[in-house]
């Protein structure tokens, strides 16, 4: 399976970011985004989905620390 | 005024008024001569002094620089030729480690190596800088997948690659990370791997390297410091 060409990476970026406007815009309802979803699994590889919702869910997580700070769990025990 | 301190040294010195303290009470510009003259040799030994401290911190960091892992590699390029790093004695290399399946990193970090290199080209004041893609994926990036990747970044950009060894010999001398994820059902994967962009001198040695916060443009700027700074080390003792 040959690597995506700059066309094809530009195409899956281009419907990733309109998956992630969306999901901004909506709460994270993906109810709501699910025909850009379909279009963002079908521009990018399987991988590179996988990857870019690790990398969505790492970005939101950055923004929470930035703004919130740092909550420790509060899960109970010692590491 | 040297005449009359020429005649002063010849003549004996006139003795003291008698009464007078036996003390030697030189004039005012004779005193001012030997203040500057004491002034000037400190400053001169400061500056001796400074300019030792600072070849000493040189040679150390030269010593420090030649200890380094000399990032070594044996591959061979997208047109099948083989390429060590020996091939670019003389040469400035900008190098950078990735895969062409890669989602986003490596497009964005070998578009900015582009727009510095092509930047730097202008100049012509500047020595020539060869740039360099090293594949972590040498199962999947044969020659045609080089080829078919580079070809949409800088014209010079060289791309190398190798047998799994050869590949992973090259990323240990630069002390990349690099880890092939799982496979899916189309046996696609991920290679996690660091992301720095590689400076080397003519005599081969890293002088520098960049993460992905660096901009095109302050790549360009480093480089070009480097180059106007740069010494060649000499041979080792």
């Amino acid at each position: 399976m040959a690597a995506p060409t700059m066309e094809e990476r530009k195409a899956c970026w281009g419907a990733r970011d309109e998956f992630w406007q969306c999901m901004d815009n909506h709460g994270d309802d993906a109810s709501k985004c699910e025909k850009l979803r379909l279009s963002f699994e079908s521009l990018c590889p399987q991988q590179w989905v996988k990857y870019f919702d690790k990398r969505r869910d790492f970005l939101k997580y950055k923004k929470q620390l930035e703004t919130e700070g740092y909550h420790p769990p509060e899960a109970a025990g010692k590491s | 005024m040297l005449r009359a301190l020429l005649s002063r040294l010849r003549r004996p010195p006139a003795p003291p008024p008698r009464g007078a303290v036996s003390r030697r009470a030189l004039p005012l510009w004779q005193r001012a001569l030997v203040a500057g003259a004491g002034a000037g040799a400190a400053a001169g030994a400061w500056l001796w002094l400074r300019r030792r401290k600072r070849q000493e911190r040189e040679r150390r960091r030269r010593e420090a620089l030649r200890a380094l892992p000399q990032g070594d590699f044996a591959l061979r390029d997208q047109a099948g030729t083989r390429r060590a790093k020996s091939d670019f004695a003389g040469r400035w290399l900008l190098l950078y480690f990735g895969f062409t399946h890669c989602p986003d990193v490596c497009p964005a970090a070998l578009e900015r190596l582009s727009r510095a290199v092509a930047a730097l080209e202008w100049d012509p004041a500047l020595p020539p800088l060869q740039p360099l893609f090293i594949t972590l994926d040498p199962e999947r990036d044969d020659e045609a997948a080089l080829r078919r990747y580079l070809r949409d970044f800088h014209p010079r950009l060289l791309g190398l690659t190798g047998s799994a060894e050869e590949v992973r010999a090259a990323a240990a001398a630069f002390r990349v990370y690099a880890h092939a994820g799982p496979r899916d059902a189309d046996g696609d994967y991920i290679v996690d791997h660091s992301v720095l962009i590689y400076l080397l001198g003519p005599d081969g040695l890293l002088l520098d390297c960049y993460g992905s916060g660096k901009s095109a443009e302050e790549l360009e700027r480093s480089v070009r410091r480097h180059m106007r700074t740069y010494q060649p080390l000499s041979p080792p003792q």
